[in-house]
């Protein structure tokens, strides 16, 4: 039950992204995982209204929406684990978040699966 | 000759005694061997009566040439003129003593800087002076001065603010430049005063930077100054060395790089951003790539659909460099896509100026791209018969204001068997416009060809 793929069946995924194909090609990834998906969803006000009114074991968070950035959710999340996505490094992310874990763009769904893994494992 | 001038009753006061002898003997000495003085003697109307050698050596007279002579004429043509000699003379007679600096005139005609003192001779019928030569260290004055002026003139005439100071940082001089742009005066500016001027949360460097100056020997700090007229800080670098050939004097210029430190600071967000969009776009062709992969049925099929997507996106990519990523004309994406696809004259297209956002134009593009594609495989693009019209018009509702925009096409005979399985183009626009840009979107087949409208919040995004 150790392997990424394992923890994620069944696991409940929150995926914030603000472009639709990326957002339903990582649906359709970690669906395929046997992943529960919430959302996706590409603004800020939807992520706080599916956290605040749906079970999420884990998120993947795309840093920057349209005209905003992510954090407020990220905020929201509290104790439950994410990995943010983005096209930046980590020298503009503020330095609350510096040390959160991160996938960089273009994303490779194996190693973000491996990460979101890990991301659960560690918050049992 | 020098024998015939009585020292000792003259000039010297001294009691009559029995040493007076020797004194006058060793007096005489003193004056004959002090070769590096003029001294010399005149009667009260100005006639040379005593002539040592050291004002032969000054002068260039030789003793029995001189005397007789008016001894003005070591005075320069100019001063005798002015009355420079009569004025010694009687300042001498009135209060006992009259010194005098100035340029004097050797027999040849050049010239010295004699420095001197006149006094009158006891027996009130005339005067003696001695006198030195000082052309050596007048000239370094001058060229102190001189050298002195031109760093004033330039100091005083560049944009740098220059000053000078101490090796440990203290100031001794601030041009005006720096009073007028710090706001402080020289005065004030003096010592460490300057340091009011530093932003606060650069004094310890920038006092820092003088210690390690006194290693280094040179002074280099980037801080910010306070600019008096506005109050704001600016950017400088301050540079400062040891002057050579003084007693530890500095000079240094703080020149205003602002605009540099700020283009630079512009430019790393620019890079950053530059790396952001790079990596979004190539995630976005990867979707593409493996959207376009699932619906088709060939490599062949999948290149050229891949290829027409790709060239699409860098379209709308090229529309945006070129306004910078600001905002785009409606207009210029639907013909952009148009021209792309070899619509003609039977293209009817129109609207108000509607700018977009880059990701709006983006989505928008993308999405036309799939229906122009379509227009030119089944559609009024491919039939002569067809027709199609691409216009919009603004709106406002409920939801703000936006741009409703109908794309229609009209003439088209559809082929016979059921309509195309729902592919990529309709998952855009039904699906990702909506998800992405909260548009409202439709599409449909009509009898004589598609019909397809969409209606886009502009300003901001609906909730």
């Amino acid at each position: 039950m150790n392997r990424p793929a394992d923890i994620l069946n069944g696991a409940r995924l929150l995926i914030v992204e603000d472009e639709y194909l990326l957002a339903q090609e990582m649906a359709d990834y970690f669906e395929n995982l046997g992943t529960e998906i919430v959302g996706p969803v590409g603004t800020v006000a939807r992520a706080l209204d599916l956290i605040a009114s749906s079970r999420i074991q884990v998120a993947v968070l795309d840093v920057n929406l349209r005209d905003e950035r992510v954090y407020p959710v990220a905020e929201a999340l509290k104790q439950i684990p994410f990995v943010f996505a983005s096209g930046y490094g980590s020298e503009l992310e503020p330095d609350v978040y510096a040390d959160a874990p991160r996938c960089i763009k273009p994303i490779e769904f194996a190693a973000l699966a491996r990460t979101l893994g890990e991301q659960i494992k560690s918050s049992e | 000759m020098l024998a015939s001038f009585r020292y000792e009753e003259q000039i010297v006061d001294r009691s009559p005694g029995k040493a007076a002898a020797e004194d006058s003997d060793l007096f005489r000495h003193i004056v004959e061997s002090a070769t590096d003085f003029a001294v010399f003697a005149v009667d009260a109307s100005g006639s040379v009566v005593a002539w040592n050698v050291g004002a032969e050596r000054l002068t260039g007279y030789c003793e029995p040439e001189i005397l007789g002579q008016t001894g003005d004429l070591i005075f320069t043509p100019e001063d005798r003129a002015a009355g420079a000699p009569e004025r010694e003379r009687s300042t001498a007679a009135r209060s006992g003593r009259s010194e005098d600096e100035r340029w004097h005139q050797r027999k040849d005609g050049s010239r010295f800087w004699g420095s001197g003192l006149m006094m009158p001779l006891r027996s009130g019928d005339g005067f003696v002076k001695i006198m030195r030569d000082r052309t050596a260290q007048r000239l370094k004055e001058l060229e102190l001065s001189e050298s002195e002026g031109r760093f004033r003139m330039l100091a005083t005439s560049i944009p740098q603010l220059v000053f000078r100071s101490a090796g440990d940082g203290t100031r001794t001089w601030g041009s005006p430049q720096w009073e007028i742009y710090a706001g402080l005066s020289d005065a004030k500016s003096r010592g460490f005063g300057w340091l009011d001027a530093i932003h606060p949360d650069d004094q310890a460097m920038t006092r820092d930077k003088w210690r390690q100056a006194q290693q280094s020997g040179e002074y280099y700090a980037e801080h910010r100054v306070r600019r008096h007229a506005d109050g704001e800080y600016r950017w400088h670098q301050t540079r400062a060395k040891p002057i050579d050939g003084t007693a530890g004097e500095w000079v240094g210029t703080s020149a205003d790089i602002h605009e540099m430190r700020t283009l630079q600071d512009r430019q790393q967000v620019l890079l950053s951003e530059l790396q952001h969009r790079t990596r979004n776009l190539l995630s976005l062709v990867q979707a593409i790539a493996r959207q376009t992969v699932r619906s088709s049925t060939s490599l062949s099929e999948f290149s050229g659909h891949f290829e027409s997507r790709l060239a699409a996106l860098s379209r709308v990519q090229g529309v945006l460099a070129r306004t910078d990523h600001g905002s785009i004309k409606l207009e210029q994406i639907v013909r952009a896509e148009l021209e792309a696809h070899g619509a003609d004259e039977r293209v009817e297209v129109g609207g108000p100026d509607v700018e977009l956002a880059p990701n709006a134009a983006q989505a928008l593009a993308l999405a036309l791209h799939e229906l122009a594609t379509n227009a030119v495989k089944y559609g009024a693009l491919r039939q002569h018969s067809g027709t199609l019209s691409v216009k919009w018009d603004l709106r406002e509702n409920d939801r703000g204001r936006l741009v409703k925009l109908d794309w229609r096409e009209a003439g088209v005979s559809l082929p016979p068997g059921p309509p195309p399985r729902k592919g990529y183009g309709r998952e855009l626009i039904e699906r990702a416009l909506p998800y992405q840009l909260d548009a409202v979107t439709k599409f449909e087949i009509a009898a004589d060809g598609v019909r397809c409208s969409v209606e886009l919040p502009l300003g901001g995004m609906a909730t």
